[in-house]
């Protein structure tokens, strides 16, 4: 009797523990897995979330003139797994919590996410690329203040390692290179001899 | 009389699963929405019925193996008309993670007219209950009474 007292008392102190839902609103847990979506800005292409997403409904198509790429979600196949999120390196694909995915037929096709993500070209080449973050750029380069990130980000690979070999030459090697231009130029003689060359100045130098 | 009890009759459609060879995620969240005080699909008039001739709306989940395809037909097929068939997770929409599977026959959309999509591996309670209610309306169109 007293135990069932106790319960009486307690439900009566509680109140209903239905969620008012469809009539009222409902609670929407803060890590709750919903409806996937891409941030195109910080999207780089680089086909990881492709690979790794466990029910194939990530396509991310190259247009032929190569201006960009379509990136589509189809939120019918996703099954929320949120491996995207976890292995995209720039955080740019990332799963709401919008759960509201019920729908009827006529619209079963229309369920996507999809953007046009363009290339931009690199500053210095011309070669189409996606820029990095601004925000991964400054994370990435923070060690080192002699570089802007603001323009490494919009560098396509190739001008990057150039653009860092340049800046990190050793006077060494800088002293090496001029001289070995300088040969170059001044000496006629067989490819062999210029071959040779720097591993005296080398020697010399050291 | 018959155009009042309709009315009456219409607010209360009952519902009938079906397993087409689901991993019993799906079923889980349905067996939730329906028996758990706090989603309590009765609230809407529903109900869970054991015998496909007394559904009004049918949810179907997984992605129709092969080995239970016939069954999952022919049992279709005694739920009397109209009915309102759902499809609930993605495996019952597009097949989900089984796509292309040697031994997945899905979607059920292939063999079934389907009205209701509800995606999600499995969806939320509430996502459910949002695909009953829409599942609902359109099963009083069918039947010409408007809410
Ligand atoms: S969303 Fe992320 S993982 Fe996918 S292509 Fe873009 S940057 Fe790469
Ligand atoms: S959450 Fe999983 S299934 Fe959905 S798009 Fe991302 S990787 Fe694919
Ligand atoms: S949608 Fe996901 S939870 Fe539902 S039956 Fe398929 S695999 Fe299981």
């Amino acid at each position: 009797m007293a135990s069932f007292l106790k319960i009486l008392l307690r439900n009566v102190l509680q109140g209903p523990s239905t969620d008012p839902f469809p009539a009222g609103e409902t609670f929407t847990p803060p890590r709750l897995r919903g409806k996937v979506k891409l941030d195109p800005e910080r999207c780089m292409g680089c086909r990881i979330c492709y690979h790794t997403c466990s029910a194939g409904a990530i396509n991310i198509t190259q247009h032929q003139d190569g201006s960009g790429y379509d990136f589509t979600v189809w939120h019918n196949s996703c099954c929320l797994c949120a491996n995207c999120r976890l292995y995209c390196p720039t955080k740019a694909i990332t799963l709401t919590d919008n759960w509201h995915s019920a729908h009827e037929q006529t619209e079963k096709y229309t369920q996507v996410e999809q953007h046009f993500v363009p290339f931009v070209p690199c500053t210095t080449c011309g070669q189409p690329i996606r820029p990095l973050p601004a925000d991964m750029a400054k994370r990435i380069y923070a060690h080192d203040p002699d570089v802007d990130p603001e323009i490494v980000r919009h560098l396509c690979p190739k001008c990057r390692l150039l653009e860092d070999a340049k800046k990190h030459m050793s006077p060494i090697v800088k002293a090496e290179s001029a001289s070995a231009d300088k040969e170059k130029v001044a000496d006629a003689a067989p490819k062999a001899a210029t071959k040779a060359a720097p591993e005296k100045k080398t020697t010399k130098q050291t | 009389m018959s155009d009042f009890l309709k009315k009456l009759s219409v607010r209360s459609p009952w519902l009938f699963r079906i397993n087409a060879g689901s991993c019993n995620g799906c079923d889980v969240e349905l067996a939730t929405t329906a028996f758990i005080p706090r989603y309590d699909v009765e609230r809407l008039g529903c109900r869970y019925c054991g015998s496909p001739r007394h559904a009004d709306i049918v949810l179907i989940t997984g992605p129709l193996t092969a080995r239970v395809k016939d069954k999952v037909l022919r049992v279709w097929e005694e739920i009397p008309n109209p009915k309102i068939t759902v499809a609930v997770g993605i495996c019952a929409v597009t097949c989900g993670v089984f796509r292309d599977g040697y031994s997945i026959k899905g979607p059920i959309d292939r063999y079934l007219p389907v009205d209701v999509n509800v995606p999600g591996c499995p969806p939320r309670p509430q996502a459910i209950m949002e695909a009953v209610l829409i599942a609902k309306k359109l099963w009083m169109q069918k039947l010409g009474v408007e809410e």
